[in-house]
C-alpha cells in the first residue's frame, strides 16, 4: 500500500488527485493538503470581474466531492517539508497547519510515501509597493474573490460614466517580472465590450500597460502565427486589436509602485514615469510560497528543494539567451534530490524566462516570467501521476511519462467579450510552447499551422464550451476523463 | 480608434451560422494541438 499526498488543489493538483484516485485501487491512499476549500475554474475569472458570471458559476466545494471519490482531504496549508522524517519519524512528511474549523491553528505531521508539490504560485503583491487588491483602486481577477471585489468597482465606475464622469481605466502587469499577461488581455477586451454594452465606452479612456517588449509577448517571447491564409507576428494581431478597439498601450513597462489612482513604472531606457487611473486591475508577480525544508537531523536543506518554486529535472545552469534551448526545461517534474517528490504545475521552478530577457537601465529586470498557468498545468499533473502509478504498480523507479514545454503544444482561448451573439475570442494556439529554434529555424521556434489565431464569435462559444466542460471533469462525472487537460 | 478590421471581416467575424461552422473547425484543431502528444526533448 502506498501513501500519495497532494499538496494544492488547484488545476494541477486537483488533475493529479483525480487520475490517481481513478487508476489506483483503493489499497493505495490519495490525500489532497490544500488550504481552499473551493475548487476554482480560474480562467472564467474574467467574467466573474465584468459582472456576466457569479463566484458560485466558477466554483464548488471540495470536501464532498472528496467524500463521494475517496480521497482524503485536509483542509490544511504547509508549512515544512521533511523528505527524510526526523529523529521521531521515520517516514517522509511535511508539517501542515489546519486552516479552518475547530482544529484552525493545530499542526499535523502528514506522511508520505510520494509527495506532489502542486501549490502553485503566491500572488506576490507585497513585491510592489501599495498594490493590493482593492486598494489604492487597483484590483485583481487572479481569484474569484478579487474578481468579484474588481466587479463591484467596475460597476461603481460605470454608473459614474453614466453620470458624465470621464475615467481612465489601465489594465496589465504590476511587477516589472509578472507573469500571466493572458489573463489581463482578455480581461481589458472585456471591459471595453462591456463598456459598449453600457453605452459609456466614449466615457474611458483605456490603456493597456506591460513588462512586455513587444505586444502579443504573453511571456513567451511572442508568437509568429498561421492567421487565415496569412502569417503574422502575435504583436501585430494584438496591435490590430488593441487598434481597432480604440485601447493605448505602454510596453517595457516595469511598475514599481501604486498609490491612490497613480501607477509609478520604470522603462527599459531608464526613465521613471507615472500614469494615472480612476480603476486599474493590475496583475501582481508569481513567486514560490517561502517553504522550508529540513533533514532527518533537523539541518536546513531548503536549498536542495526549493529555489523559490521546487527544483526539477531542469538545467538550472545560468547561461545567455543564445545558449537557451529546448532541453533545458524539465520533463518529469521529479526532484533530483528526493525522487518521491515532484511539482508539476506552476509549483516547479523553471530553468528561466522564455522571453528574452532585458534589463533597464538602471539595471532593473524587466522581463516577463514564463507562464506555466492552465493546460500545462493539466498535463504535467497528469503525467506525473502516471509515473507515480508506474512506480507503485512495478517498483520501477524509471519514468516513463514525459512532457517538456519544449514538446507540448498549448490553447489559449482569450474571451475578447461576454455574450451568445456579441460575444468575441481570440482564439490562440501554440506548438511548443517553450519555442525550439533548432527544430524550427524559420518560425521563430514554432510551428506553423499548430501555432495559429484566430479571431471571432467562435472563440467565445469555445471558451464558454470548454468552462462548462472542465468544470464537468473537475466535478469527476462519468466519463470525466475522457476530456483532455 | 482606427479602424483595422474591414467591415466584411468583422461580418465574417461575428456571423453566428459562419461562426457555427468556425467553432467545429476549431474544436477539432485545438483538440488535435493540445491532445496531440507531448514528450521529452532531451533523447529526441
Amino acid at each position: 500500500m502506498s501513501k500519495i499526498v497532494v499538496l494544492g488543489a488547484g488545476i494541477a493538483g486537483h488533475v493529479a488527485a483525480s487520475h490517481l484516485r481513478r487508476k489506483l485501487s483503493k489499497e493505495h491512499e490519495v490525500m489532497v493538503v490544500s488550504p481552499n476549500g473551493n475548487y476554482q475554474w480560474i480562467p472564467s475569472n474574467i467574467w466573474v470581474g465584468i459582472g456576466r458570471m457569479k463566484p458560485k458559476d466558477i466554483l464548488f466545494p471540495l470536501a464532498p466531492l472528496y467524500a463521494k471519490k475517496h480521497i482524503d482531504y485536509k483542509q490544511a496549508k504547509a508549512v515544512s517539508f521533511h523528505p527524510e522524517g526526523d529523529s521521531e519519524e521515520n517516514k517522509p512528511y511535511i508539517l501542515a497547519e489546519y486552516v479552518t474549523g475547530d482544529e484552525k491553528g493545530n499542526q499535523e505531521r502528514v506522511t508520505y510515501d510520494y509527495l506532489i508539490n502542486a501549490t502553485g504560485p503566491k500572488l506576490n503583491f507585497e513585491a510592489t509597493e501599495g498594490l493590493s487588491p482593492g486598494k489604492n483602486k487597483a484590483h485583481s481577477v487572479c481569484t474569484y474573490t478579487h474578481a468579484q471585489e474588481a466587479w463591484i468597482a467596475l460597476e461603481g465606475l460605470i454608473k459614474q460614466m453614466k453620470e458624465g464622469k470621464k475615467v481612465k481605466i489601465l489594465i496589465g502587469t504590476g511587477h516589472a517580472k509578472s507573469t500571466c499577461q493572458g489573463a489581463a488581455f482578455e480581461y481589458i477586451l472585456n471591459i471595453e465590450q462591456e463598456l459598449r454594452r453600457h453605452k459609456v465606452r466614449d466615457m474611458a479612456e483605456i490603456t493597456w500597460i506591460s513588462n512586455e517588449y513587444n505586444l502579443g509577448d504573453f511571456g513567451m517571447d511572442g508568437m509568429l502565427m498561421s492567421y487565415g491564409s496569412n502569417i503574422m507576428k502575435s504583436s501585430e494581431m494584438v496591435e490590430m486589436i488593441f487598434e481597432d478597439r480604440g485601447i493605448k498601450w505602454i510596453l517595457e513597462a516595469g511598475v514599481s509602485k501604486v498609490e491612490d489612482g497613480v501607477a509609478h513604472y520604470e522603462t527599459l531606457d531608464g526613465a521613471y514615469k507615472k500614469e494615472s487611473y480612476d480603476f486599474a486591475m493590475l496583475i501582481p508577480s508569481f513567486s514560490g510560497h517561502g517553504f522550508k525544508a529540513y533533514d532527518k537531523s533537523g539541518e536546513d536543506i531548503t536549498d536542495k528543494l526549493f529555489r523559490g518554486f521546487m527544483i526539477v529535472d531542469a538545467d538550472y545552469a545560468p547561461k545567455p539567451y543564445e545558449e537557451w534551448s529546448v532541453q533545458d526545461w524539465p520533463e518529469t517534474y521529479q526532484n533530483p534530490s528526493y525522487s518521491n517528490i515532484f511539482a508539476p504545475g506552476i509549483a516547479f521552478a523553471p530553468p528561466h524566462s522564455i522571453s528574452k530577457p532585458r534589463k533597464s537601465k538602471n539595471g532593473t529586470d524587466i522581463t516577463p516570467a514564463p507562464p506555466r498557468t492552465g493546460m500545462p498545468s493539466g498535463i504535467t499533473a497528469k503525467l506525473v501521476a502516471d509515473n507515480i502509478i508506474e512506480m507503485i504498480k512495478h517498483s520501477n523507479d524509471e519514468l516513463h511519462h514525459k512532457g517538456s514545454m519544449g514538446n507540448m503544444g498549448a490553447a489559449c482561448i482569450a474571451s475578447a467579450g461576454f455574450g451568445m451573439t456579441t460575444g468575441s475570442g481570440v482564439s490562440i494556439t501554440t506548438y511548443p510552447i517553450v519555442p525550439d529554434y533548432n527544430k524550427y529555424p524559420d518560425t521563430h521556434g514554432r510551428k506553423l499551422g499548430k501555432t495559429f489565431g484566430t479571431i471571432g464569435l467562435a472563440g467565445h462559444w469555445l471558451k464558454l464550451a470548454l468552462h462548462y466542460a472542465f468544470i464537468y471533469k473537475a466535478k469527476m462525472k462519468p466519463f470525466w476523463w475522457l476530456i483532455p487537460e | 480608434m482606427t479602424r483595422r478590421i474591414s467591415k466584411y471581416k468583422r461580418f465574417m467575424m461575428m456571423n453566428p451560422i459562419i461562426q457555427f461552422f468556425k467553432f467545429i473547425y476549431l474544436s477539432i484543431k485545438v483538440l488535435i494541438v493540445v491532445a496531440g502528444g507531448h514528450g521529452g526533448t532531451r533523447n529526441a
